[in-house]
């Protein structure tokens, strides 16, 4: 069914504040004196008190229909609060939420689910839970446990349900929502490969038909992919804007606390990345020659030494490429203590489109460890628009080899 | 008024989730039990035995109609409201999943567990219409009332519902508080024997309990072909005016239930 693409946005978050009380709250009545009394104390309710904090510190954004946005960042973020505020189970402290249509959310997809009954019973209970109409979820029945892959269970109490099979039944009900928004918070953390693949696909399909999405989610791959923009929360918005920006923001962050491990004897002090001309080339096309210039220092008398070069891509951290090159292919005399030098690593990015990050490390083989490592030591981004996913660049080409056909009979074509 | 439209449409548009809830608490109540709705006259039927040899030969008490059905009527009302409210009083926080993590209006709870107990009350009214049978009770046209006396307790019985689960849900204390005034409150209402024969200033001041209008109002229409009286009028005037209250404070504190569970 084809949507009218309208410019209101379908979903609004503005200035949004929500205060969170830390520990427990007064559950039985003895407590309950003394909270009311503070709680008329308190003049201002935008204020924090001692044992509260904010949850959602001044978020805003919007998302229009056929958009997709992301929220990533840490553990505790706020992330799956935004959620909940959008789908109202919380109200704002501060600001505004607001979703316009019919929402859908793959936000604890089995939360419904009722061990006693069976999956026949729970998909009609789930599907009325998700505001289903009865006669909607009759028609669809057959699609929700087809796609589930459960026809053979589907009469068994999901109590004897793996978790894998529960996740893959609610997801299932679910996915055959007919959402004008639809919020996902980290589902993809479930079912097998088959079936995740299966998930995106149909994400990518709500996408299409206009749904505007709102995704929660650790998998920066897969937010690079389904997602134009994003936003990157730790303690209020970090970053917000174009999806690859913002999840370089978060990587290098996130990255940065890992850096400088080892013994130290030999340290690496830095690294700087060059295209082809000289130029510091954060962006680059697929198959360009780069060069990741490292400079290391002595503090001890070393010979024999291993200089290791990595690259992985940024969103899911996938291991593109590991090698190792010895101080005898560099022809680099033994170190002695202050002895400055720096390698040249020179590569060409075969690669697709992605955010990669370069990192760095030195082995020493006498001691048998590291001296020290640095990740990153350089990011690029590869810019190209053939590929639809993968790593590698293949550099395919298509050409016609052959070519047959028919000529259509007269009648057939007179009737079209 | 645009509260009250609110939390009215909101019903309205969820109607569907408030049958399947309350079919899942019905199919799941009487799962994996061999009575089945058995269950719904065991408690009724058990109780009429043991009063009846109390009120009939220890203590001997004056009753309109035959002590027997004069008791198992007022009990199997008494226990629609009884069973109702401790099915509601724990029906948020038995669900909190559904609680916090998916939007749909809360009132959807103890609602259902009105509509459970509704279907169980009407199961055990089985046994009372066989009993009227063998007593040879004849069925006056004031059994058209009927509809409206059920009515009236399924307001007043609502009313009290949201105000438990919601209770329950910031008070744990509720539910232990809830099972000592219950106890009380049978022997303060009509149920095994007529409380206008305490009298005195403790007569006057139970002769306040809506419940024993309404239970008294089911004997009227059902076994003494009578109308309910003024008493009853008024019950149920109370019982509408406390489902307004009631339901328009669980309204307003819904959004804090998924914080607060």
């Amino acid at each position: 069914m084809p949507r009218v693409f309208d410019a209101q946005p379908a979903v609004t978050f503005d200035a949004v504040w929500k205060k969170f009380r830390r520990g427990e709250r007064h559950d039985s009545l003895r407590d309950l004196l003394p909270a009311l009394i503070k709680r008329g104390l308190r003049p201002n309710a935008a204020a924090l008190g001692a044992e509260e904090f904010w949850a959602v510190e001044d978020v805003s954004f919007e998302a229009r229909a056929g958009e997709a946005l992301a929220i990533i960042g840490p553990n505790g973020a706020g992330k799956s609060t935004i959620l909940k505020l959008l789908t109202k189970i919380l109200r704002p402290t501060k600001g505004q939420a607001a979703v316009r249509g019919r929402v859908g959310a793959l936000i604890e997809v089995a939360a419904g689910f009722h061990p006693d009954l069976t999956g026949r019973e729970n998909v009609y209970l789930q599907g009325a839970i998700m505001h289903m109409k009865r006669a909607e979820i009759a028609a669809k029945f057959d699609d929700i446990v087809e796609f589930a892959g459960l026809a053979p269970f589907i009469d068994t109490p999901v109590k004897r349900y793996s978790s894998g099979m529960n996740a893959r039944l609610g997801f299932s009900i679910a996915a055959h929502l007919d959402p004008d928004v639809l919020l996902i918070d980290e589902v993809l953390a479930v079912g097998d490969m088959a079936f995740q693949q299966r998930c995106i696909e149909r994400m990518h399909a709500f996408k299409r038909q206009g749904v505007s999405i709102v995704f929660v989610s650790h998998n920066l791959q897969a937010v690079a992919n389904l997602c134009e923009r994003a936003i990157y929360l730790q303690r209020g918005v970090r970053a917000q804007g174009p999806s690859l920006e913002v999840i370089e923001q978060y990587v290098r962050a996130s990255d940065r606390q890992q850096a400088a491990t080892g013994s130290g004897t030999v340290e690496i002090v830095g690294g700087e990345l060059f295209d082809h001309r000289g130029e510091p080339a954060p962006v680059v096309e697929p198959g360009q020659v780069m060069t990741l210039r490292v400079s290391y220092r002595a503090h001890a008398p070393v010979s024999d030494l291993l200089f290791g070069f990595l690259a992985h891509r940024s969103t899911d951290s996938l291991l593109v490429y590991d090698a190792n090159f010895s101080s005898g292919e560099l022809a680099l005399r033994p170190v002695r203590p202050g002895d400055q030098f720096s390698v040249d690593f020179r590569f060409r990015a075969h690669l697709t489109r992605g955010q990669y990050h370069l990192a760095c490390h030195v082995f020493d083989t006498a001691t048998q460890e590291y001296t020290s490592r640095m990740s990153p030591v350089g990011i690029f981004t590869v810019r190209e628009d053939r590929t639809f996913a993968g790593i590698a660049d293949l550099q395919v080409t298509s050409t016609l080899a052959g070519s047959r056909s028919r000529e259509a009979a007269p009648g057939i074509a007179g009737q079209l | 008024m645009n509260i009250l439209r609110e939390m009215v449409g909101e019903q309205i548009e969820y109607r569907e989730l408030l049958a399947s809830i309350a079919r899942r608490d019905l199919m799941l109540r009487y799962k994996q039990t061999v009575m089945g709705f058995g269950w719904a006259i065991f408690m009724p039927v058990l109780n009429t035995i043991i009063f009846s040899v109390i009120f009939m030969r220890v203590a001997p008490v004056e009753t309109p109609v035959p002590y027997p059905i004069y008791a198992f009527c007022g009990l199997t009302a008494w226990n629609f409201f009884a069973s109702t409210l401790r099915f509601a009083l724990s029906s948020l926080t038995s669900n909190p999943s559904l609680v916090t993590k998916v939007y749909f209006p809360r009132e959807i709870f103890p609602f259902a567990a009105v509509a459970v107990g509704l279907v169980d009350f009407a199961v055990a009214s089985l046994v009372l219409f066989a009993m009227m049978a063998y007593y040879r009770i004849e069925i006056g046209w004031t059994v058209l009332l009927l509809p409206i006396v059920v009515l009236a307790q399924v307001i007043l019985t609502a009313a009290v519902a949201l105000l438990l689960a919601m209770g329950n849900l910031f008070y744990r204390d509720v539910k232990y508080l809830f099972e000592v005034v219950l106890s009380v409150a049978m022997f303060a209402t009509s149920v095994v024997y007529p409380v206008d024969r305490v009298g005195g200033w403790l007569g006057a001041l139970l002769a306040l309990n809506p419940m024993t209008h309404i239970l008294d109002a089911y004997r009227a229409v059902l076994l003494e072909r009578q109308l309910p009286g003024p008493a009853f009028a008024a019950s149920a005037a109370l019982g509408v005016a406390a489902l307004a209250l009631s339901w328009w404070r669980f309204h307003l504190a819904e959004y804090e239930f998924a914080e607060s569970l």
